[in-house]
């Protein structure tokens, strides 16, 4: 599918893909013909069930895994020129499992474990440190052990050691798995803000809950193809599609779908929204 | 007739050793045979803590200071060992992975009761009874690697099914499993509940599916019952749950939003067909009918 | 890295079937016998006896050629150079200075790569028709003690598993600018930390979990433990055992109590 086209120039685009083909080395074919491009500054959410090639997909833009067959450019040159180290300085890539970064004795160190490997001046990596930890919320705790800290705070320190890199491009893979709510909405603040300044972020998950609340662009993936790129109002009203693509809708978005008849638009995606459509009726109680 | 309860906890307090702080500070709950409970709360909150108290893991195998009385069944876990409780209470952790230990699916639901010394023929009937009931016959000679992350789940659960227990108690079960994952895995459990009397005993941060499938609700937080009813009565003031670092059900929100923009509004659903029903047959659905 | 362990190929051929116990007796006995041997005659033989056993597992050339690459290198080796390291014996076929090629030298160099051969194709047919899982049944059965088989099991079952965190770590770092192959000997060496102590976390924070999941099964409840699944001998596998202990015995007496050329 092809996003709907707006006037832009071809800078504007930092990550384009075409025909991306992929096949692991067992036989599996991942990707089956992505085409996409993604913008300076957007919020994509790439949603997904198990297996329908999100993660492929992502590790094909920051050149974990090379493409069996297509193109994948990043900010104008193809991903194949470049090694995984020098795309790091664009595409910044926080994994779901904080646990397999983490081995400095203090969060500082860990933070300037990316930069250096980038090869900075010491000024300059120090000036990225500071905003890293600031950014993330970890003054606190920038002297302790990474491994000492909650699930929580070793997704920050994980996500601050990628954006201490300063790049372009932000992915992150299921940031919220194992967070109860505060710390969810701390973590998701933290991810908004990188985007308000300027960052493209590519946010991988499988909560729908997520995406409405923060993307603003949804791509849906199912067995290895993009079905639905739009606007998070747009990929909620096909439920059908949602379902197929083994996702499930967050029930407020259920509950719009049912209450469609009285009026209420299907692309309602926050209770918040529900309410206020539900309202334009007007009334009191019985 | 006192009817034996599957949990009596009084004033429970514990400590891990080597820690200031109190994991479990003055926990009190109850627990009726046959109750499908989820415990929620935030991370930190002792949750986790209470499973590995109820097999006797706390304070058997994990050192720490224990103070109050826990019974099981009727049994004080402080007098029982680990394997002995374990034909009581069967329990299944976060992470399928590493709880499944042996090279085969049958090997894994078959060790329990191997350790047991359960005759053979019975060891044969209880494995196939067990992965029959979690959807897995036939898996007998896979290797836990080769299955996906719902699959090692469900045989993690079968291995704790095949010790025969009469509660079963998961700490966040749906860890690792997407949205779907999550919604067969709390339907399985409620049918455990209902077809075989399992008393199910769950945690968890999430109150979406909880509350769509529990009897009772149990709210932690900092290591004590903050409070404990029917979904309904727990679930439905969405802004104290988020206080209390749990999600809360996307209806109680919708419902509570209602309330407070509708004068004399006192709805209260907490599922999707609750609301659907309760808004269509109330004024605001006639008057948006009627506007259109 | 899980390849060397798992060679097993699931196939119904005689040798799949048999008990594995006798498959661990009978690599035992084929090694010692290829020690004993050291006429490059009686080497062969069992060689081509081995070859036979290969394609009656059912074994295809291309696999074993592949599994065996390192050996078949080594045998090479050994060919190659066994002449040069030993100037003795007549006749001499070449020298220069100190090192004298002799014919001799020659096929004791291929005698002993044969022997190599023998060895390794031997325990690679184990490993072939003989599932993890069923090798540390044996050895359990053959009396290593079920605790010990257990954690021989686990280490096994954990393999792959391990192989790929290891993966996903190396990734993981690769994305943060880490390059694991560049750099001398030192750098690398530091690289690597980056890679060895999450993965030695993982695999701690597993072991942990681990531990009080075995527990929550009654493990080590009482010594008297039952099984599921029990190896039996067939008679065909006693057949096969007292086959193979007369192939060991009566080479070895001939050579030891006869004087045989073997």
């Amino acid at each position: 599918m092809i996003p709907a086209s707006s006037p832009s120039t071809a800078s504007d685009k930092i990550v384009s893909v075409r025909d991306l083909k992929f096949t692991y080395e067992g036989g599996i074919q991942a990707l089956k013909g992505i085409n996409l491009d993604i913008r300076r500054g957007e919020y994509v959410a790439v949603v997904g069930g198990n297996g329908s090639g999100k993660t492929t997909l992502a590790k094909n833009i920051n050149g974990l895994l090379r493409p069996t067959s297509g193109t994948v450019m990043v900010n104008g040159r193809s991903a194949s020129d470049l090694t995984v180290a020098q795309l790091a300085r664009v595409v910044g890539y926080a994994f779901q499992n904080p646990d397999h970064q983490l081995f400095c004795s203090s969060v500082v160190d860990e933070v300037r474990f990316g930069p250096q490997n980038m090869g900075f001046t010491q000024e300059d990596i120090s000036t990225k440190v500071e905003r890293a930890i600031e950014a993330m919320d970890l003054k606190g705790q920038r002297d302790q052990p990474p491994l000492s800290l909650t699930l929580g705070e070793r997704r920050r320190v994980s996500i601050a050691s990628v954006i201490a890199m300063t790049p372009e491009v932000f992915i992150v893979d299921e940031p919220t798995t194992g967070l109860d709510a505060r710390e969810t909405d701390d973590l998701m603040a933290s991810i908004d803000r990188l985007n308000q300044e300027g960052r493209t972020v590519i946010l991988i998950t499988h909560d729908m809950n997520l995406v409405a609340k923060h993307a603003r662009r949804v791509l849906v993936m199912s067995e290895g193809r993009i079905v639905l790129d739009s606007d998070p109002g747009g990929a909620f009203s096909d439920l059908e599609l949602l379902l197929q693509s083994k996702l499930v809708p967050p029930p407020v978005v259920q509950l719009a779908h049912r209450l469609s008849g009285l009026g209420v638009s299907r692309e309602t995606l926050s209770p918040g929204e529900l309410v206020s459509r539900l309202m334009l009726g007007g009334g009191e109680a019985k | 007739m006192i009817q034996m309860r599957a949990l009596a906890a009084q004033n429970v307090r514990f400590k891990y050793s080597g820690s200031e702080h109190w994991a479990l500070d003055g926990l009190s709950l109850d627990v009726e045979k046959g109750e499908f409970v989820s415990v929620l709360g935030c991370n930190g909150a002792g949750k986790s803590t209470l499973c590995l108290l109820l097999n006797g893991l706390i304070p058997h195998a994990i050192h720490g200071e224990l103070q109050g009385n826990v019974e099981v069944f009727g049994t004080d876990v402080t007098k029982k060992t680990v394997a002995e409780l374990s034909t009581q209470v069967g329990i299944v952790f976060q992470e399928p992975e590493s709880q499944l230990f042996c090279m085969s699916v049958e090997e894994e639901v078959a060790f329990g009761p191997e350790n047991l010394a359960v005759p053979r023929e019975e060891i044969r009937e209880r494995v196939e009874w067990a992965l029959d009931l979690v959807g897995m016959s036939g898996y007998n000679d896979r290797s836990p690697f080769s299955l996906s992350g719902g699959q090692k789940q469900r045989v993690a659960i079968a291995a704790a099914l095949s010790m025969r227990p009469e509660m079963l108690v998961l700490d966040e079960p749906a860890y690792a499993l997407d949205p779907v994952g999550r919604t067969e895995l709390y339907q399985f459990l409620r049918e455990l509940k209902v077809r075989h009397g399992m008393t199910v005993l769950l945690a968890e941060r999430d109150a979406e599916e909880a509350a769509l499938f529990s009897d009772k609700i149990v709210l932690m937080k900092d290591g004590r019952q903050v409070a404990a009813g029917t979904p309904r009565e727990m679930l439905h003031d969405p802004d104290k749950l988020r206080a209390m670092g749990i999600v809360p059900p996307q209806m109680s929100e919708v419902a509570s939003l209602l309330n407070a923009r509708l004068p004399g509004a006192n709805f209260s659903f907490i599922t999707v067909d609750e609301a659907e029903r309760a808004i269509s047959q109330s004024v605001v659905g006639r008057k948006v009918r009627r506007s259109r | 890295m899980t390849g060397f362990i798992d060679l097993y190929t699931e196939a119904d051929t005689f040798l799949h079937r048999m008990d594995p116990r006798v498959k661990i007796v009978a690599v035992l006995l084929v090694t010692i016998l290829g020690l004993v041997l050291s006429s490059l005659y009686s080497l062969l033989v069992l060689l081509a006896f081995i070859f036979v056993m290969l394609f009656l597992a059912r074994a295809t050339f291309s696999r074993t050629v592949f599994a065996l690459k390192f050996v078949i290198r080594f045998m090479v080796l050994i060919i190659l150079l066994w002449p040069i390291f030993d100037p003795s014996g007549t006749p001499v076929l070449a020298s220069l200075g100190p090192v004298k090629i002799t014919e001799p030298a020659i096929w004791r160099g291929v005698t002993s790569a044969a022997r190599v051969g023998c060895l390794a194709t031997v325990w690679y047919i184990l490993m072939f028709t003989t599932s993890q899982r069923d090798l540390v049944r044996a050895l359990v059965k053959l009396g290593l003690r079920f605790d010990f088989g257990l954690a021989l099991a686990i280490s096994l079952r954990f393999l792959p598993t391990l192989s790929a965190t290891i993966d996903s770590i190396k990734d993981a770092q690769r994305a943060r600018g880490l390059e694991l192959d560049k750099g001398g000997l030192l750098k690398r060496a530091r690289n690597y930390v980056a890679v060895l102590v999450p993965t030695i976390v993982s695999a701690l924070r597993t072991a942990d979990t681990l531990s009080l999941a075995l527990q929550s099964r009654a493990y080590g409840a009482r010594a008297d433990r039952t099984y599921l699944r029990d190896l039996r001998m067939r008679s065909a596998d006693i057949a096969a055992l007292v086959l193979l202990v007369a192939i060991f015995v009566v080479p070895t007496i001939a050579k030891y109590l006869f004087a045989a050329p073997l």
